[in-house]
């Protein structure tokens, strides 16, 4: 098993290398110019050239490229073309809300999919069943930013439960939490419609599965048989979907972070985007990867762990 | 299912240590007693003004780096100038730092030179690396001269030929190489770009990068804080010249969204924020009870460039057709009476000398009023009665996506097939500068006729081409002698009449068709006052100064 | 008659009745053949909009933009003074383009990837698995906005963006199942007695697991549709004046507390739309999954 994961790690780094090599490549290809973005459209002309020059724009492209290589085995991850604080300190700053953020979401979605997702499995084509597939397909069908705005209009403008605002005091858990409620059900009332899914469509898989039927006629109990088997069983399509889901949110939140005005990893990544922050996006994209290579392995893992017959070789 | 418990656990620890992981941060003590202060603080003396920012974060609070009207927001309540823009009442010009606007000197080798006087007593806030000091003349040379230099500052050219000297403590005269009228030098030095003085020994102490997000200089509020995407905090200076300021501070929050925006001040979380420029909008906000709108200039305007360079806008005849083809009241009916507004001339007149009012351009029939016939007729001329079409690119914002998406429905009527690709904002920019765009739609607010002619019209400024591209996106090349000898002539009348002869003239050729322009949208508690009127506001925002309050 | 046309006669014989059974299978699933017939109803909109839409959906008319509801535009205007119903009718076009052909592509390369990866195993699979997890390592925002700010915008540059980001997700989904598969007995015992890999591929491993990516293919159907919105929301979509649900979503979400309906009529579209495709997709796999047919 350590020696799996040793494994899987060293295989990590030329996934790495892709990635921030692609990265790098892609973001100077596009249209854009970061002394522009950062100086403004009524900066003189001169100004905008001495800048280009200061973030090293000038250099050929081998160059910038091995300045940024060098840089990484360093450690380091350079500052950002725009305000050029240390690109480091901002990821690691933003870092903790968006990891709140996804893993409360992640929360909600399994705490209402998997008990709604197997109810609508074992009640097939009940009224119980269709509610929870409409509801999860609403889930579906709204975008994260409609949905973040109706529950700001319902739960903070008409009922003044939480705040709009921000992402609450710094230090204070209870601000924090209360400031997290709404962000963490807007996605994850959407990642609840794809658990439902997941969930329902595994568990009738394996509801038909040879020994699951083996151990009813044996006569074990039905909750036996769906918390020993089915659940078990059932856990490795959920699990691999809700990391995948939780690999996407992480990205995908910038939507989230907007309207609520959250900092976070995806409105720095949009931001950076925007302004052609080439060292921050470059930066933000090796600490996303390293993320999803860890995410990856966790869920690899957890197939082992539920799937016996998976074997980690 | 002891599995799945174990994994709702987990995920609970990773919330709750992540919520506890406050990152240091300069601003981390303070940052939540202005939050309390403001919620249950509504008493006038010592309330927080909450300010929703339309923007994700801050990109520079240098002040000779602040372009975007999220950054000059902040500084505007940082820093002085020698002279100031009157509160709300742009372009009317008053003493600032400097005690009174001198009168200029011609010298005998043909330069002139501006004496001015400081103020005493002006204290520097507290930096982070400094104490509070007295700002002198020592200052004011140094701040300019950074202004001056490409490497420190986004204004540089707007410095050439510039020379500052100190006389005393108190004293600092400027030199210009070639004489200016009033109302092109005083903005060099008034509270705006280049002209915002900064403290030397503070951006010494902690050097031009760290100065970007801890800004020190001498206005009614001194910077607290700044959280990343988040907010930045200001608290009033007490010893502010002018007197302590009546708020306790300010609290600019970074939100992106008009939607969020709308609902913090709804709920009573903001004081005031950044609206939408729609008039279905306003008329719903004033509606509300206890909140108001305000409306107000400068305007941005809008102008469409033609490539005068590339087919078939080579053609005069093809040129007029489409200024004839669009319907200026359509384009203002998007925004909403009061929103936006016609502009006759690039220059625009309600803002500034220099440009062309109705009357003006009735009585030489430049008006080019909605037309679509006269159009039709044109195009044939030129042999396009079938019509043609040709691509461009828009910016994703709405400012131009709207010009251009009007624009194509409006051209589509006589038969010209404008074919629109939206990309993002600063991809738009690079292209149109590489000559992308035949057609080039440009939403810019300048700070007088001079430099509205020079960037756009002059042929230095011929983007890709030019002697010093920047943005005259026509190729236009007409006009150069006009523009120079406009910026040369110190009397103001004459002046005036060289930068008028110059608008006839674009408009005669129809290089640049004058579109709108749009007022400034902000939304508050009818319990704010900002101290001033609102007419018309270089910074494009309601400026919060000492006079500012929050009533009951 | 010789022994083999007997076969053949017989084959054909199980073939017909199996397809009567699974079309039987089908229409006893009430909410399938709902989802079938408004799979077909927004199709057929979609195909006879320029009939159905009653004014042209890129006529503007900006002195009457966000007008209400009245007998003339039964839905309202929008902030152009465009007809909404015309322009949500007309944007079934784009929104079904958008949800079926990039599922289409990105589904496909991803499923051919991630079952083949999981078949072969060493190094093959290192390497497959490796390029999936690099496309992952992408966001789908940044994704779509790198694409589309190397391509440029437009809908096909769409189309392709999400086909780039949903393929490694197929990719992942069918590479999971395809590993245990490759262990179970009847797939072990078709290699023992030699059949052919294509063949194992397609007869054993692919229908084990075509419910699952029937149901992934009818959920990113609907996701397509909501990264185009998102993709709106940043700024980046289709050229316009061309009707998305998704952009008008945006647009209307502006306008939300003032003029409600501009975002709610396209909303509704939008999840109708991806209703239909969901109990579509819950139907299909009741047919095709080889073990609920017994």
């Amino acid at each position: 098993m350590l020696r799996y994961i040793v494994r899987r790690l060293i295989f990590a780094v030329p996934t790495l290398l892709a990635v921030l090599t692609l990265v790098f490549l892609i973001v100077r290809v596009l249209p854009g110019d970061p002394a522009q973005a950062a100086l403004g459209d009524y900066a003189s002309e001169e100004a905008v050239t001495a800048l280009r020059a200061k973030m090293g724009l000038d250099k050929s492209l081998a160059a910038q490229y091995m300045d940024f290589l060098v840089g990484l085995v360093r450690g380091d991850l350079g500052s950002s073309l725009i305000t050029g604080k240390s690109v480091a300190e901002q990821i690691f700053f933003v870092l903790p809300y968006t990891l709140q953020l996804t893993a409360a979401s992640v929360l909600v979605g399994i705490i209402f999919g998997v008990p709604l997702g197997i109810a609508t499995a074992l009640r097939r084509n009940s009224a119980l069943d269709y509610f929870g597939r409409i509801f999860s397909l609403a889930g579906l069908s709204v975008p994260a930013f409609y949905l973040g705005i109706l529950l700001l209009l319902v739960f903070s403008v008409r009922l003044n439960w939480f705040p709009v605002v921000g992402a609450g005091t710094r230090g204070d858990l209870g601000s924090i939490l209360h400031h997290l409620v709404l962000p963490a059900l807007t996605l994850g009332l959407i990642m609840t419609a794809y658990v439902v899914r997941m969930t329902r469509s595994a568990m009738l898989n394996i509801l038909s599965e040879d020994y699951v039927r083996t151990a009813r006629a044996k006569g074990l109990g039905e909750r036996t048989v769906m918390v020993r088997h089915a659940l078990r069983s059932a856990m490795i399509p959920i699990v691999s979907i809700v990391g995948i889901f939780a690999i996407s949110l992480i990205g995908s939140s910038v939507m989230t972070e907007i309207v609520f005005s959250r900092p976070g990893l995806g409105k720095l990544m949009v931001g950076a985007m925007k302004q052609r922050d080439y060292t921050m996006l470059q930066s933000i994209m090796v600490i996303y990867a390293l993320l999803i290579v860890f995410i990856n392995l966790f869920v690899d893992l957890l197939y082992g762990l539920a799937d016996p017959r998976v074997r980690f070789n | 299912m002891r599995k799945w418990l174990m994994l709702c656990a987990l995920l609970s620890i990773i919330i709750l240590a992540a919520a506890c992981a406050a990152p240091a941060d300069s601003g981390s003590d303070t940052a939540s007693s202005s939050d309390t202060a403001a919620a249950d603080g509504e008493t006038s003396e010592g309330a927080v003004l909450r300010l929703g920012i339309n923007a994700a974060d801050l990109s520079s609070l240098d002040p000779h780096f602040a372009s975007g009207t999220q950054d000059r927001t902040v500084v505007s309540m940082v820093f002085n100038g020698l002279v100031r823009y009157s509160p709300g009442d742009a372009p009317n010009i008053e003493p600032d730092l400097a005690t009174a606007i001198p009168e200029p000197e011609a010298t005998d080798d043909g330069k002139q030179v501006w004496t001015f006087e400081l103020r005493q007593g002006v204290m520097c806030h507290a930096g982070p690396e400094t104490e509070a000091y007295e700002l002198t003349a020592d200052d004011v040379v140094y701040s300019l001269q950074k202004s001056a230099n490409p490497d420190r500052s986004a204004f540089a050219g707007e410095y050439d030929g510039m020379t500052v000297e100190k006389v005393d403590d108190y004293t600092v005269s400027i030199t210009m190489d070639t004489p200016l009228s009033p109302v092109l030098f005083l903005p060099k030095i008034a509270d705006y770009a280049g002209g915002f003085i900064v403290c030397s020994q503070a951006i010494e102490a902690v050097g031009d990068e760290a100065f970007k997000t801890h800004p020190v200089g001498t206005g009614p509020f001194m910077f607290e804080s700044y959280t990343p995407q988040d907010r930045v905090v200001l608290t009033a200076n007490p010893d502010y010249f002018r007197g302590a300021p009546k708020l306790a501070g300010v609290e600019g929050r970074y939100m992106p969204d008009i939607s969020s925006r709308e609902l913090g001040l709804r709920a009573g979380e903001l004081d005031v924020i950044h609206g939408l420029d729609e008039a279905q909008w306003v008329d719903a906000i004033s509606g509300e009870e206890g909140l108001a709108v305000d409306v107000f200039g400068v305007g941005e305007v809008a102008t469409i460039y033609f490539n005068i360079d590339a087919e078939p806008f080579d053609k005069p005849e093809v040129r007029k057709a489409i200024a004839y083809a669009l319907n200026r009241d359509a384009f203002l009916a998007l925004f909403g009476p009061g929103i936006a507004d016609n502009v006759y001339s690039p220059v625009p007149a309600q803002f500034m000398d220099g440009g062309l009012t109705k009357d003006d351009v009735d009585a030489l029939d430049l008006e080019y009023a909605y037309d679509p016939e006269m159009a039709r007729e044109l195009l044939a001329e030129a042999g396009l009665a079938d019509g043609f079409s040709f691509p461009v690119v828009s910016s994703e914002m709405n400012a131009y996506r709207k010009v251009y998406e009007a624009m194509q429905a409006q051209l589509a009527e006589v038969g010209i097939d404008m074919q629109v690709d939206v990309v993002d904002h600063s991809s738009m920019h690079s292209l149109i500068r590489d000559d992308a765009n035949p057609v080039v739609v440009y939403v810019a607010f300048r700070p007088n006729a001079d430099v509205y002619l020079t960037r756009f019209f002059h042929s230095d400024s011929i983007v890709v081409t030019g002697a010093k591209p920047d943005t005259n996106f026509s190729h236009y090349a007409a006009i150069d002698d006009l523009i120079d000898s406009a910026r040369a002539e110190t009397d103001e009348a004459a002046q005036i009449e060289l930068w008028k002869e110059a608008q006839v003239q674009i408009l005669e050729d129809m290089v640049a068709y004058p579109l709108m322009y749009q007022n400034q949208i902000y939304a508050r508690s009818d319990k704010v006052d900002y101290g001033h009127p609102l007419n018309a506001i270089m910074n494009l925002n309601p400026q919060i100064t000492e006079m500012t309050t929050i009533g009951q | 008659m010789t022994t083999a046309t007997l076969d053949a006669n017989a084959q054909a014989l199980q073939t017909i009745s199996q397809r009567e059974r699974m079309w039987r299978t089908f229409t006893q699933n009430k909410a399938a053949v709902v989802g079938l017939i408004l799979v077909i109803i927004v199709a057929l909109i979609a195909l006879f909009a320029p009939v159905l839409a009653p004014h042209d959906p890129l006529r503007q008319d900006t002195f009457n933009r966000l007008a209400p509801p009245s007998s003339d535009y039964p839905l309202g205007q929008d902030d152009y003074g465009r007809d909404i119903l015309s322009r949500t009718i007309y944007a079934a076009r784009i929104s079904l383009m958008v949800g079926i052909l990039s599922v289409l592509a990105g589904g496909t390369i991803g499923t051919v990837i991630g079952i083949f990866a999981g078949y072969r195993g060493g190094a093959t699979e290192t390497f497959l698995m490796r390029v999936v997890d690099v496309l992952l390592a992408f966001p789908d925002l940044i994704t779509g906005l790198l694409v589309l700010a190397v391509l440029g915008g437009g809908l096909f540059k769409m189309i392709i963006a999400i086909a780039i980001v949903i393929s490694p997700r197929f990719a992942r989904i069918a590479h999971g199942p395809t590993l245990a598969l490759r262990e179970r007995d009847h797939v072990l015992a078709a290699r023992s007695i030699g059949v052919k890999e294509g063949r194992m591929l397609f007869r054993h491993i692919l229908p084990n697991m075509l419910g699952e990516l029937l149901v992934m293919a009818s959920l990113w159907t609907a996701s397509a549709i909501r990264i185009e919105a998102n993709l709106s929301f940043i700024g980046l979509g289709v050229s316009p004046p061309t009707p998305t649900w998704g952009q008008m979503i945006r647009d209307g979400t502006v306008h939300l507390t003032t003029t409600p309906w501009f975002s709610i009529v396209p909303g509704i579209a939008v999840f109708v739309t991806v209703l239909a495709f969901n109990l579509l997709g819950d139907g299909l796999r009741d047919v095709l999954d080889p073990k609920l047919q017994n």
